[in-house]
């Protein structure tokens, strides 16, 4: 019995991404069971999706922050306000779009960065700053909209909320993309045996592309079938892409995870640990510009309550998606798992119309049993 | 019944399928004193925490007599409770509480409701001070407010409250000076007069050799040997703990030194909490290419402080300044250090050595990953190579350059954190206390490295708390002593008495 358990511990361990895997079938059989199959439809998936590319932005800037040791409550206000800026560029100044593209995203990563600043440099502790932001953002956003909601009338900005990819596009992209991850794992394969280093068998690689091509293809077929990718989720994915990059193929990658598993050892090798920080709560705010565009685009409108709590969805993606409390291991992938569970809890519960109050009642409940789970399987002993 | 105290019969405990122990037996009568020896990884750790149920009853195979009854406790209280302390490597203290409420933790003495009775704490805890012959330590005040000697002490004055009749001592003279290395022997012989037994684990065989009756040795968790202290010699133990005979504990190498190269002048370090004490008191030394200068001294005299300051990561307020190749070189992080060419393999492994989640690999080119990457991307193969002929050229033995380096033992640990401080090619190698903790086999490699290093024109600035050591290797060896450069000697004929009577500031009196 106890081999048994020691056994299933790590295999949980090990393939953390499967269990997590596990739970979205095991959540999505349930609702599709009792909403009679309207769960599962591509309508809805495509709604799922979008639904939960919002906290899926910010849950990827998230797990940078907590791998790294720190914390973010900010989040929220500072989406918000940044959503509140982009509909008032919008609809007071008038500017073209890209420029209210601009301006907001570099907004974000400057306010991020002046975060960070008081974090690194400053030394406050980063929980300390994250609440002073959620309540500062938060009145400069009352402040801009002077309270009431802005309704946005520019086509373009709602079209980056609510609409779709050209069909050909999506088939083309997933083409693009999968032929660049059988070229990855090729040219892997020779740098590997080109320095001697020990191969995995050929049909080990092929059959993960096999499944990974299968994943893409089914994908794009049943978006497609339906109106095609919604513009966030294709923005989410390429966030996806490019953060697992940075974290796993970059100097700055490696340093987030140094820096959160031990701070002093990484300072004394020589590393700016300092700047690492600082350019981490950097992109948690650039996540954040992302976020609040998204959000003023999809509801056409910027609400001063927009973003509220959106900081704890964040977090409770990244413990869910198995980062680690206490610094140091996660992935980027894990957390948009975490974020794709919370967006199925909350999109099946409306559709059953759960009321909110049980809503919340079971997504607390779910962020409890899921870190429990990650306790037991043992990863966050040191 | 048995005639033994305790008795420990075929234990057997696994980590994930890899036996750490395999079937070790142990005896120890009561009073009697047993030494601990082995390897580091051997298993002398592991064997103790089965012993004090850190691992619970059932977690290992093998049986465990106590006082004649098998002995299955699942928790620590319930082997303190028999009589079976144990003292850990590292200290257990809570620094901000007082003397007094660290020996009680746990066990306070309360009045009715909990509430706590400090008038009898305070007073059985002074009796065990003048017991263990510290009356001048004020059981009121904090622990943070005594030393590293002390603080040991403390530890055994908590043990001795629980009623020991077997301690347990984990390299308990690691961060000693010698003088409280003194202190804490005969506090030992002395407790074993009054019939407690101990275990004590040791790499230091003089020690052992003092206070011990009886020696027993394991080696990769096999039971090797257990043998009365005074059949065996030094060499002969030594021989039984690595299976192989070192001939030569100090591979000393001919090696030629050239000019100087580095210069540190008017270094002055304050103290962080007490900004009028000076914890190094304007301390200025020249280093010479390809030359091992060791520093002596007691510990808390200020070497490690003085390392900091040159590396730039002294925490408090320090002056100096410090020149290479007579160039005038501004250090103010560890950043800078690494770039101008010094680096600093820093004394407590596990706070600032290692990054303990990351890989073996990636500790190793922590100091150098921009080497590997272009405009920020890391060629994970030409770094895999890298990782890979260092972890062959310096024998760290691991599984998988991946695996997380907490899984590593002290020995190996320390050689990847070495080995990620050549890595940057320093012209300046500091390092601090480089074996401590360290077994026998992978200090005479560190030994090794040391000389093939400076035979390519590294300098290297060595701490060491063991005069044998700093005596074996250095070719000059400086001597401080409360923040003060004490002395200075070419190590040609220095004797160890030499050395100390500087560190205490006796050397006028021995020159006279």
């Amino acid at each position: 019995m106890a081999a048994t358990v020691k056994q299933l511990q790590r295999i949980f361990t090990q393939y953390k991404i499967l269990a997590l895997l596990l739970a979205i079938i095991a959540i999505w059989a349930f609702f599709t069971w009792r909403t009679e199959g309207d769960f599962f439809t591509a309508r809805n998936f495509s709604n799922l999706l979008r639904q939960m590319a919002i906290t899926g932005m910010l849950a990827a800037g998230m797990v940078f922050v907590i791998i790294a040791g720190e914390i973010d409550l900010s989040v929220g206000s500072l989406l918000g306000l940044l959503g509140g800026v982009a509909a008032a560029l919008d609809v007071f100044v008038q500017v073209p779009l890209p420029v209210t593209f601009a301006t907001v995203l570099l907004l974000g990563l400057l306010i991020g960065m002046f975060n960070g600043y008081w974090v690194s440099y400053m030394r406050v502790p980063s929980f300390i700053v994250g609440l002073a932001g959620m309540l500062a953002f938060r009145g400069v956003l009352l402040a801009v909209t002077k309270g009431s909601t802005i309704p946005i009338e520019s086509a373009g900005l709602v079209e980056f909320g609510q609409g779709y990819l050209p069909f050909m596009l999506g088939n083309g992209l997933a083409v693009v993309l999968f032929v660049v991850l059988a070229l990855i794992t090729f040219r892997g394969r020779t740098n590997r045996r080109r320095y001697n280093l020990s191969v995995a068998p050929l049909w080990q690689d092929l059959l993960r592309l096999a499944l990974l091509g299968g994943v893409i293809a089914g994908f794009v077929v049943t978006l497609n079938s339906y109106q095609g990718i919604p513009i966030p989720v294709f923005v989410l994915l390429i966030i996806l892409g490019v953060f697992s990059f940075v974290a796993r193929s970059t100097v700055f990658g490696r340093r987030i995870y140094a820096v959160g598993s031990n701070l002093e050892a990484t300072r004394l090798s020589g590393v700016n640990t300092r700047v690492v920080k600082m350019m981490l709560f950097g992109i948690m705010g650039l996540m954040c510009a992302l976020a609040g565009l998204t959000t003023t685009a999809r509801l056409a409108a910027a609400s001063p309550a927009s973003g509220n709590m959106a900081e704890l969805d964040a977090i409770a993606s990244c413990f869910i998606g198995g980062t680690s409390m206490r610094g140091g291991s996660g992935t980027v992938l894990g957390a948009l798992i975490g974020a794709l569970i919370m967006a199925s809890l909350d999109n099946g519960m409306s559709m059953l119309s759960v009321e909110t109050y049980w809503q919340m009642i079971v997504k607390g409940s779910i962020l409890l049993l899921a870190v429990w789970v990650d306790v037991l399987s043992g990863s966050s002993e040191r | 019944m048995s005639e033994y105290l305790l008795e420990m019969r075929g234990i057997i405990k696994a980590f994930s399928g890899v036996k750490a122990l395999d079937g070790i037996d142990l005896q120890v009568h009561a009073g009697e004193c047993i030494g601990l020896c082995g390897e580091n990884g051997a298993g002398k750790s592991t064997l103790m925490k089965v012993l004090s149920a850190v691992y619970p009853h059932g977690d290992w195979e093998g049986q465990i007599f106590w006082q004649g009854k098998e002995l299955k406790a699942k928790t620590i209280r319930e082997t303190e409770e028999a009589g079976i302390v144990i003292i850990h490597q590292e200290l257990m203290l809570v620094p901000h509480l007082s003397v007094t409420e660290n020996i009680f933790l746990g066990n306070e003495i309360t009045t009715v409701g909990g509430i706590m009775n400090y008038e009898a704490m305070h007073q059985r805890a002074q009796e065990l001070m003048i017991e263990l012959k510290m009356p001048d330590i004020n059981v009121a005040l904090p622990v943070s407010n005594y030393g590293g000697g002390h603080q040991q002490l403390i530890e055994i004055a908590k043990a001795l409250n629980k009623k020991a009749k077997l301690l347990i001592l984990d390299e308990p003279t690691s961060s000693l000076t010698r003088s409280e290395t003194r202190i804490l022997l005969d506090i030992m012989k002395d407790l074993k007069r009054k019939g407690v037994a101990c275990v004590m684990i040791s790499h230091k065989l003089d020690e052992i050799a003092e206070v011990c009756d009886t020696i027993s040795v394991i080696r990769d968790g096999r039971h090797i040997g257990t043998r009365p202290m005074g059949e065996l010699s030094v060499d002969q133990i030594i021989t039984m703990m690595v299976g192989r005979e070192i001939k030569n504990l100090f591979p000393r190498e001919a090696h030629p030194i050239g000019e100087v190269i580095f210069e540190a002048r008017n270094i002055t370090c304050y103290d962080v909490d007490n900004p009028q004490r000076k914890r190094v008191d304007d301390v200025s030394f020249e280093l010479r290419k390809g030359e091992i200068l060791g520093v002596a001294g007691l510990v808390g005299a200020g070497r490690t402080e003085l390392a900091m300051a040159i590396f730039g990561c002294y925490p408090g307020r320090y002056e100096g300044s410090v020149y290479l190749e007579g160039r005038q070189v501004h250090i103010r992080s560890p950043r800078q250090a690494v770039q101008a060419g010094v680096c600093l393999v820093p004394e407590d492994r596990k706070r600032h050595g290692i990054v303990p989640l990351l890989g073996v690999g990636y500790n190793i080119t922590l100091s150098v990953q921009e080497k590997f990457s272009h405009f920020g991307v890391v060629d994970q193969s030409e770094e895999m190579q890298t990782i890979q002929r260092m972890i062959d050229s310096m024998h760290i033995k691991t599984a998988t350059p991946v695996l997380p380096i907490k899984g590593l033992s002290g020995g190996n640990q320390q050689k990847a954190v070495v080995a990620k401080m050549l890595l940057p090619k320093p012209r300046v190698l500091i390092l601090d206390e480089p074996t401590r903790g360290v077994d026998v086999g992978a200090k005479y490699e560190i030994y090794k490295l040391m000389f093939d290093l400076v035979k390519q024109g590294v300098s290297i600035i060595m701490i060491s708390s063991e005069l044998p050591e700093v005596l074996g290797i250095s070719d000059r060896v400086l001597v401080i002593g409360e923040g003060q450069l004490r002395g200075n000697f070419i190590n040609e004929g220095l004797t160890q008495e030499q050395v100390m009577a500087a560190a205490i500031g006796q050397a006028e009196a021995l020159a006279a």
